[in-house]
């Protein structure tokens, strides 16, 4: 169990990266202002290191060659490299390096805490199931919109940004607000955000159905014991399919072999057909059962 | 092929920080924005790009549009710099009003149509349709305003109200309004050309950063002094020493 905890700790310094790198910039950028010189990096505008700024501005690009408001070419490039990274791994982005996913999910941790089991299961399957498609209803009127307008219209409810620049004046009451309400969902669901709301995981979820690094579960040493299904903070149904290419995934690899599944080379992240691990995992599998039956856990 | 978190790890170090290694190298990667706006195709500068960070003296710069126009047009106050003046601390001024049952910010775009009426370049603009009585008494005094044009204006103003209503009386007012007596001041969003349009020589550049003026004076001066390797807050105060 130990070595589980350990190789969990990548994606987590992974993620408290990146979220106090955006938490720098943000200062940097509020020292700026104010005249002050920037901390250890430079002081970029949360929207010139969103790659999401690169999504909305598309349009514009492509059909006049210039950017939208408070959009810079570092959106762009980001966006590029953030979708290259996706279609190799998956939606890694929304598990590994997305800031307010990260918040998301550490205030989730303490919903986890109050509920117990009972976490992240107050959603109808058949009404999670739905909302779950939103996102794509919300990326197409942003990205839309964004076009018709030219202006960033997204900023006006996006809580990332009214989490992060919190200390200016640009951030909108209702952004305010949206985050207020998904703070207090993440102690209800996890991820409510990601999940239901956010146009860029709905973007990057899009890759799940071609990605070249796939999670495939082997069906012939699976012991059907849903620990990976327990662990999914997005909820999909893991241990009845043979290669995951579910939308919702964030390539989290909380499922895996390697954190919850207790059986080696059951349920992994891998790129070529696997010929020699099927016969492997079957003499493994007796051997890790015993130890791991219980499942993993967060 | 198994994919362990190491493996995401090291795509990430590769793919996210060679990516962005690569892109500042072949210039792809930059975080700002020159503050010259773009184009029209008549070689004039588009009035739709006018931007919230533009100060009064970058909008006289570039559209010809006199800063003591917008600081009387607007009711600013008459000691107003047009050197730190930004046109999006309008809000910070002026009260939001409430215009056929939608809030209206005084803002960018209210400056854009101002501009556009007095310069009579033409701009469409999608949220302003009504301006400050103040404003528009302005633009016919001057003569702008004439025809249909002045009948429409004439019957869509507001009243325009101060946030502060010592605005105008107070001896100081923040950082909105900075007196010619404490001299010019060098900070995060001073431009090389600001700089220089200050009275500093390039000489005087020169000796403090070490490096000859570059060809772009569009860019901020901490931008150029970090791309250098030097610290923008141990040198800032050393261009008026």
């Amino acid at each position: 169990m130990a070595k589980k905890q350990k190789k969990d700790l990548i994606r987590l310094a992974v993620q408290i990266f990146f979220l106090a790198l955006i938490i720098l910039i943000s200062v940097n950028h509020f020292r700026s202002e104010q005249g002050l010189a920037p901390l250890l990096i430079g002081s970029p505008s949360l929207h010139a290191v969103c790659p999401f700024g690169g999504v909305v501005t598309i349009y514009t690009y492509f059909t006049e060659g210039t950017f939208i408001q408070k959009i810079h070419q570092s959106s762009i490039t980001l966006m590029w490299l953030i979708l290259g990274l996706t279609l190799l791994f998956g939606p890694v982005f929304c598990g590994w390096i997305c800031p307010f996913g990260t918040v998301e999910e550490f205030v989730g941790k303490i919903g986890r805490k109050i509920f117990k089991k009972r976490y992240n299961n107050f959603i109808p399957f058949k009404l999670d199931k739905l909302l779950k498609y939103l996102r794509y209803v919300i990326l197409l009127l942003v990205v839309i919109n964004t076009a018709i307008s030219g202006k960033l219209l997204f900023s006006n409810f996006d809580p990332y940004f009214a989490l992060f620049n919190i200390w200016s004046s640009e951030v909108t009451r209702l952004s305010l607000l949206v985050l207020g309400l998904v703070l207090v969902g993440s102690l209800f669901v996890e991820r409510p955000w990601c999940k239901y709301l956010c146009p860029l995981g709905a973007l990057l979820g899009i890759f799940n159905l071609f990605r070249i690094v796939k999670l495939k579960r082997n069906e012939k040493s699976c012991i059907n014991c849903k620990a990976c299904d327990r662990v999914c903070p997005m909820n999909i149904d893991i241990c009845t399919s043979k290669v995951i290419s579910d939308h919702q995934c964030i390539s989290c690899l909380l499922c895996t072999d390697e954190i919850a599944c207790p059986v080696n080379n059951s349920l992994n992240f891998s790129v070529l057909e696997r010929k020699n691990l099927k016969e492997n995992s079957e003499e493994d599998s007796g051997r890790k059962i015993n130890k791991n039956i219980s499942g993993g856990g967060k | 092929m198994k994919i362990k978190s190491i493996h995401i790890l090291l795509a990430i170090i590769i793919i996210i920080g060679g990516g962005i290694l690569l892109a500042s190298e072949l210039d792809l990667y930059n975080t700002t924005r020159v503050k010259s706006p773009r184009k029209t195709v008549e070689g004039l500068y588009d009035v739709t790009d006018m931007r919230g960070s533009h100060t009064l003296e970058e909008i006289e710069k570039y559209y010809q549009l006199p800063a003591s126009s917008v600081i009387e047009a607007f009711g600013l106050r008459p000691d107003t710099n047009p050197n730190f003046f930004q046109l999006k601390d309008m809000k910070e001024i002026f009260k939001p009003v409430e215009l056929e049952e939608e809030e209206y910010i005084v803002e960018t775009d209210t400056v854009k149509v101002f501009t556009s009426l007095y310069l009579k370049i033409s701009y469409v603009s999608d949220e302003t349709f009504y301006l400050p009585e103040k404003t528009v008494n302005y633009l016919i005094e001057s003569g702008k305003l004439i025809g249909e044009e002045k009948d429409y204006w004439q019957g869509h103003t507001f009243k325009l109200e101060y946030l502060d209503s010592k605005y105008l009386t107070a001896s100081e007012f923040s950082k909105i309004v900075v007196k010619e007596a404490e001299g010019f001041k060098v900070t995060g969003k001073t431009t090389v050309q600001e700089l220089l349009g200050s009275g500093i020589t390039e000489e005087k550049f020169e000796e403090v950063t070490g490096f000859k003026v570059p060809e772009d004076k569009s860019i901020l001066v901490r931008d150029f002094v970090i791309d250098k390797g030097i610290e923008f807050g141990e040198i800032k105060d050393k261009f008026i020493e």
